[in-house]
Order: C-alpha cells, then structure tokens, then sequence
C-alpha cells in the first residue's frame, strides 16, 4: 500500500520522451561491471523521518529500507525490462503445495546479521508476527489476511507465536495460507518478512536501530536532519542478486524542500554532484530543466505508472447517489489537473483503475467526456439527480502542488455548477482523516502505487470494504458485496491469466458505482546529480532503484 | 505622546504637518489608489476582460509554463499569467488587494477595539485587574501564533469561512501591543492634574473615560492603527504564503508569491507583480504611519526628517 506524495510530474522533450526507457539505460549503464565502489552518496528527501522498522514500513523493495534490510524475496529492477520477484534471503522465490496453500522457503547458507550473527527462520517468524502487533501497525499488511489464525492474532508481545508459521529448522520456513494464493512469492518481499532477532526487538527503538542484513547499516539517526548509513561488514554480495552496495556511505539528508532540492540538483555543485532527489521534480523546475541542457540530462522520467485519482466519500450527502457521483465523471476537467501537475508529459489521462504496464488491463472509457469534462452531460445528470446547488468540500494538503491540483478540480466541477470548497489542511491531518475512521471530507485527490505489479495491487486495496477506515485505502469508503466476492474470487484464483480477466471485471463494475474519478496515470521525474551513475527508473514501480545507484570514481 | 492641546486646534495643526511631509504623502497617496483598486477590482479586470477564477490552458506551454514574453505579458493579460493554470496575474493581483485590505482593516480594528479596551480598563482600574491584565498580556506576546493558527485551520469547521477565522485570530494576536501602550498612556494621564481635577469634583468612571482619557488618547490610537495595519497585512501573506491563509481559488498575494517562489527563475514576472504589490502598500502605511505620528506627536513636532 503506497499512498504516493509529493510532486508528481514532469516535461521532458517529445525526443527524451521516445527514446522512454532507453534514455534511462544509455545514460547510465555504461559502468555494469565492479567500478563505481566508494564515495559518499547523498539522497535528499523530503520526509522528516524514515521508518526502518519493518512492520511499519510501506517502503518498496527497491528504496530506502532495501538498503539496510533483506526480505525473503525481493525485486529485480532493471532498466527496460519488466519487475521480476526473486530470492533474497531465500534460494528461491517459494516452493507450493499442490492445493497453493502451503508456501515453503530454505534459506541460503552462509547469511549473517550486521553483528556477526547467523541469520534464521525463526528471526523471520517473528519479523512477520511482530507486524501483527497494535502498536506497530502501519506497515503492508497483504499478508495478514491470508495467513491461517491472520485475522485475530495479536502479534508476539501479547498474542504468542502464530501457527500457521512454521520453522522445522534454521533453514527453513512454511506458511499456511486460508486459500491458494497466486502472488505469495510477491508478498514474501513486502518489509514484513525480514529477519528480526527477538532479543535485539525494542518495539520502540527499532524504527530508527533496525539490525541490518543488507549492505549497509544505520550508523547515526538525527531526527529531521539526517540519516547516515555505513557498510555492514558481514554483507556477502555472493549471496545478493539484486543489491550492488557502490556508495561506501549513504546520507539521507531530511527535511528537504522540494523545489530547494531540485535547485541543488541543477546547480549540481560541491556534494551534490553525489546526490539525488528521492522526491518528484516540481513542475516549476521541470519547467526550468528544460532550458537548461546539462540537467535535462540528469532528468530521469518514469513510465506512465501510478493513478492519480479523486475519490468521492460514497457515504456523505448527495454522494451516497450514484446519479451524482457520474455527474462528477463528467465535469472533471482532467486537462486542467493534468497542465497543474507538468503538463502533457506529466502523465497520462486515466479512464481506468487498473494502470497501465500491470498484466491483464483492460482499456475502456465508461464515461466518455473528452480531455476537459461535458460539461452538459454532468449538469443533465445532476438535473436528473435532483441536485440544483451541489456544495461539496475539497480536503487538500496545504502544500503549494496539492492546492494546484485541488483547484484544478474545483474549477472543473465548478462548470457544471457543483460549489468546490477547498480545505487545506497540514500532511498528517489529511491522511489521517482520508484512511481514519472520521472521514469528514466529501472528495479529496490521491495517487496509488501497487505494491507489487498484479492489478490485485491497484484493486484490493483501494475497494475492498475491508480497507474502509483504520488506516485502510478505500478513501472514498466504496462497499459492494458483489465487488467483495468478486475481490476475494480473483485472489484465490492461481492461474494468472483466469485472475486478470477477474480483475479487469472488477475495475469496470467498480467504475460503474463512480467512486472514484480516475484522472491521470502519472509520471514521475527524478533528478540526480552528475556524478551519480545506474540511476534509472524502470516500468514498475515508478521510483528509482537505490540498490544499484552507484559514483563515477573522482 | 501626550496630548492636551484642546482638540479643534489639533485638527487644524497636524493635518497642515502632514501635508508638508512629502514622504506621507506619497504613502496616503499610495493607499488611496490601492484602496480605489481594491474596491473596484472586479471593474478593472472587466476592464481588461478576465475573472482571476478562469482557467485559459491555451496560455500556458505544455509543461504549464507561461507562453510569451515576461510570463505572458501582452494586451489580452496586462500582466501575462499564473504558470500551469493560464488565470490573469492582472486579475488575481488586483482581486487579492481585497483580501489584504479586508484582513488588514478588519484584523486590525478587533486588535484595537480589545487593545484600547482592555488598556484603558488595565491602567484606570489598576490593582489586581491590571496585574492579572498585564501578565496575560505578557504570555500573548510570548504565544507562539503561528504555529497555534496552523493547528486551528487544521481543526476549524469547513464550513466556517476561512477569511473570518483569519480575521478573528490575527485579531485577537494582535491586540496585546496596543493595550500594552494604552494602559501606559492612561497611567501617565492619570497623574495630570486635568484628571485628578475631574476626579475631584467627582466626575463618575464613565465620564473620566469618555471625557477625559479617550480624547486625549486619540492621536495615540489613530497612529498606532495605522501602523498595526501593514503589520496585519503581512502576517495574512505569511499564512497564505504557508498554505495555511485564505483557501484557492480566492486571490491572496501571500499564496500567489508562495506559488511564485519556485517559478522564479523561469517566469520571475510571476513573483515580481504581487511582490511588488504588497511592498508597496505596506511601505505606503509605514510611511503615512510615521508622518501621521509626527504630526500628531508634539515631541517629535517640526522635526526634519
């Protein structure tokens, strides 16, 4: 689960934007081999925190936490090729029972933990049941409803050991799972799988010592300022496909602001030539990069990936009626929010759930309205609904980009009559009222990554009535029995061509009932430094891969 | 800055003061036309043909920034347009004087109204009122306000408009300063010998007030409001300028300089008209402001700057 933030965006020439991913890959993959050890890279990052505790953590496998912790599998992210799970701690990526029920992991040999100790199953148990915990909610929780007993273990402090995790030996480790469950290996690489030693687990300190497997380790943490990570010594690259580990330090510099941050990059003096921007370029820089030929180079852009989308709160007023939700669908001006957010080469115009590049997307268009909204229609159906003076609220971050978009959508649906009051409120106060369980807020814009590359990602998490509230994704509060059934029909599905037709079903029935508009298939633009090299952003997810950044030797 | 000329020659006096004091004049001047503009806005940008609402994405290049020299300055946009939306900069700076007006005005004539009030109650009353006064007063002056209205427009009902709120609480930071100087000046008054007369001949609480300490409190109270204005002005573009002022679409010079910022090296124009803007028009009452107190002021009366 990825609520994605910040500056989504971008401008690059029509010519960068052809070359697509062979831009990223004829730039920076001319030092493939061993070069490119040592230096200080820098990574400047907007969060005031980072999380490394696993079960609270929704990092990707392939950024910050990647760098200090191993999951049992994990991603492979190349340049131009499509994402691949594969063994990280693991031999292989899971070996199923014939019922798909039954997941068995054998560890690889010679595994240690930064202090010299040898990495076991039992440590991965208890990272998983650990995740199970109140007071280290937060994190991914596909698992948890899938593992037998998921749904009414309390976790380790209180709760004992979870059944349906078993560890016959050091080596070894099986889950039990309610139902088959197709994309398991996937979930095996989501943060909650990583090994943590129980004597060395303080629930409240972890998030900032976590005990390292991956190439580096957390060596200083300075709350809203910076977080340095050195080499892990016990870090056998034998034994890991996917990380590189070039930089001899990382630093994450926090608190950054975004357009600072990218002015950096431009200037790309001093140490910033070792950095790079873990946020999107805002569209006043990318506007800015297009004059200027030697960060244009430096400009990394994404495939179309994450939905950008405006969610209807379903169980507030004149909302509860689907007659104005459609209305909605209509009177969006999508070319408007998409100009807010960079421009044609921001992203691209959504009609569907379900985005593009994961397997099985099916493209259609239930309400055909062209690239700035029928206006006519909305108001026909708005009529029709017996709206005359529709007054809804807009929650919005308060930051500049947030609001950009926010009245991009006020005064789309402003056409069509509907009064758009805009509340802006601080980052905190907005997730909290969108995923908690006091939704005051009649429509708000949010964007979603998947998780992992299966349109379960894009679904699930944003529509099932499970996620309502609680910290769950289903902002606009969307419950269907029959989008349930066929929800928990497509993940029990093992074959993978039979769960994407389902998918597919569902996205459409789903866009019937209008909770969401879906407005744009973002890309993001990263900007780094010029001595930074192997920075590139693949198809999925539409971030870069921190694993193999590495220096141009000085 | 006591005064106890009797009040008609004062008139007479202190206006012939300002009208000789170039700079004031210039900053009165200043205010009236920013007056005249914010009260006309939506005449002048009929004028020109645009609302500041309005989006024209035929204006902006494909990335969103503006098409054209200066920002997309020519006849159609007297200031070109605000990138990634192509509204009116014309519009939106002429619209947000309102909002710095309305803020100002209103936010400072509540500072002074509980100002004055709570002054002049402090420093006749005395006592135990006066202490309990003076130390709230103290942690006023102390309370971190910014931080406090962040926290509030997170909590404040949707419904209630965000103007008003603004309004109320840089009102009610506001007003310590001024009720500070007040209770001063009440307690120098009423040591002179035209109060301890009245009290004498035992004019009531109601009179002395009235008669005997507004009067002389006036000029007092007219510059200081002049002063607490631009004050007032600034710190609603600083909350707007945060994210945290007056919500979009309503024009905020604060919002538009914040948007303006990370536009600055591509389309500068963005910042330079509302910058230009608010320096202005605060620069204009801090001049008028000070001639006001000099003429008003016996003490630094006939002083040449």
């Amino acid at each position: 689960m990825r609520r994605t933030r910040g500056f989504t965006a971008v401008a690059l020439s029509a010519m960068l934007l052809m070359a697509g991913c062979g831009a990223n890959a004829a730039d920076d993959s001319d030092d493939a081999g061993g070069a490119g050890k040592g230096g200080k890279l820098t990574v400047l990052s907007a969060s005031t925190d980072i999380n490394f505790d696993p079960a609270k953590s929704q990092n990707l496998a392939i950024t910050t936490l990647g760098l200090v912790l191993r999951r049992l599998t994990t991603w492979d992210i190349q340049p131009g090729k499509t994402a691949q799970v594969v063994p990280d701690l693991a031999t292989d990526t899971g070996t199923a029972s014939d019922d798909g029920k039954t997941w068995t992991f054998t560890l690889k040999d010679g595994l240690k933990y930064a202090d010299g100790t040898a990495i076991t199953t039992a440590d991965i148990k208890y990272g998983v049941e650990r995740s199970f915990a109140a007071e280290l909610s937060g994190g991914l929780g596909y698992h948890k409803g899938l593992l037998i007993g998921g749904d009414t273990y309390q976790g380790p402090y209180t709760g004992g050991d979870l059944a349906s995790i078993e560890t016959p030996d050091d080596k070894t480790i099986v889950f039990k799972l309610k139902a088959a469950y197709g994309d398991w290996p996937w979930i095996a690489s989501m943060p909650a799988f990583t090994p943590v030693p129980k004597a060395k687990d303080d629930p409240k300190a972890y998030s900032q010592n976590p005990v390292a497997s991956g190439p580096y380790q957390v060596s200083s943490y300075q709350q809203g300022t910076a977080v340095t990570l050195t080499r892990n010594p016990n870090w056998d690259a034998a034994t890991d496909s996917v990380r590189t580990g070039g930089p001899d330090e990382v630093v994450f510099q926090l608190g950054q602001d975004a357009t600072v941050a990218a002015q950096r990059l431009i200037a790309d003096s001093g140490d910033d030539r070792d950095a790079f921007g873990a946020g999107f370029v805002p569209p006043a820089q990318l506007a800015q990069i297009e004059q200027n030929a030697s960060a244009k180079q430096r400009l990394v852009t994404s495939d179309a990936g994450a939905l950008s989308y405006l969610a209807l709160n379903t169980r507030r007023g004149a909302l509860k009626d689907v007659k104005v939700r459609q209305a909605i669908q209509y009177a969006v001006d999508k070319s408007a929010y998409q100009v807010a957010t960079g421009g044609a080469a921001g992203g691209d115009l959504a009609t569907t759930l379900i985005t593009p590049g994961i397997p099985g997307r099916a493209e259609y268009d239930l309400y055909p309205a062209g690239e700035s909204g029928d206006v006519a229609k909305a108001k026909q159906l708005l009529a029709e609904a017996g709206q005359t003076a529709l007054s809804l609220t807009l929650l919005s971050e308060n930051d500049q980009q947030s609001l950009a978009e926010a009245q991009a959508i006020q005064q789309g649906l402003q056409r069509a009559g509907i009064t758009v009051t805009i509340k802006p409120a601080d980052e905190t106060t907005v997730t909290d009222t969108l995923t908690g369980d006091k939704p005051d807020f009649d429509i708000a814009v949010s964007s979603w990554q998947p998780d992992f590359p299966s349109a379960n990602g894009n679904i699930q998490p944003l529509f099932a009535t499970s996620e309502i509230g609680g910290g769950g994704y289903n902002i606009s509060r969307y419950s269907n029995a029959e989008v349930d059934r066929l929800i928990e029909q497509a993940l029990a599905t093992t074959d993978p061509a039979a769960a994407q037709a389902l998918w597919a079903q569902a996205d459409k029935r789903i866009l019937q009932d209008a909770p969401v508009v879906p407005l744009k298939y973002n890309k993001n633009s990263f900007l780094h430094g010029s001595n930074v090299q192997n920075f590139f952003v693949a198809a999925f997810p539409a971030y870069p891969n921190y694993l193999k950044v590495t220096l141009k030797n000085r | 800055m006591v005064v106890d000329i009797p009040p008609p020659e004062l008139a007479r006096h202190p206006l012939r003061q300002l009208a000789s004091d170039r700079w004031a004049v210039a900053g009165g001047a200043t205010i009236v036309v920013f007056l005249l503009i914010a009260l006309a806005a939506p005449l002048l940008s009929g004028l020109e043909g645009h609302d500041p609402y309005t989006y024209d994405l035929d204006a902006v290049s494909d990335t969103g920034a503006p098409l054209g020299f200066g920002g997309g300055i020519s006849v159609e946009h007297w200031f070109g347009v605000e990138p990634m939306t192509g509204r009116d900069l014309f519009a939106i700076v002429v619209h947000g004087a309102r909002t710095s007006f309305l803020v100002g005005f209103a936010a400072t004539a509540l500072a002074v109204l509980i100002g004055v009030a709570v002054g002049l109650t402090a420093g006749y009353l005395g006592g135990w009122y006066d202490r309990l006064v003076s130390r709230f007063i103290d942690v006023l002056f102390g309370f971190p306000w910014l931080v406090f209205v962040i926290a509030l427009g997170a909590i404040a009902p949707a419904d209630l408009p965000k103007q008003l709120l603004i309004i109320l609480v840089i009102g009610l930071f506001g007003w310590p300063g001024i009720a500070r100087v007040v209770r001063g000046q009440t307690l120098a008054l009423k040591q002179r010998t035209f109060v301890v007369a009245a009290t004498a001949l035992g004019a009531g609480p109601g009179h002395l007030l009235r008669h005997q300490y507004l009067p002389n409190l006036t000029s007092t109270i007219i510059v200081y409001s002049t002063m607490t204005i631009p004050g007032m002005i600034g710190a609603e573009a600083a909350l707007s300028f945060l994210g945290v002022g007056v919500p979009p679409p309503t024009p905020a010079w604060g919002r538009t300089i914040g948007d303006a910022v990370g536009w600055v090296q591509t389309d500068p124009m963005f910042l330079v008209f509302p910058g230009t803007a608010l320096f202005l028009i605060t620069l204009a009452f801090n001049l008028f402001g000070d001639g006001l107190r000099d003429a008003l002021d016996p003490r630094t009366r006939g002083l040449k700057r």
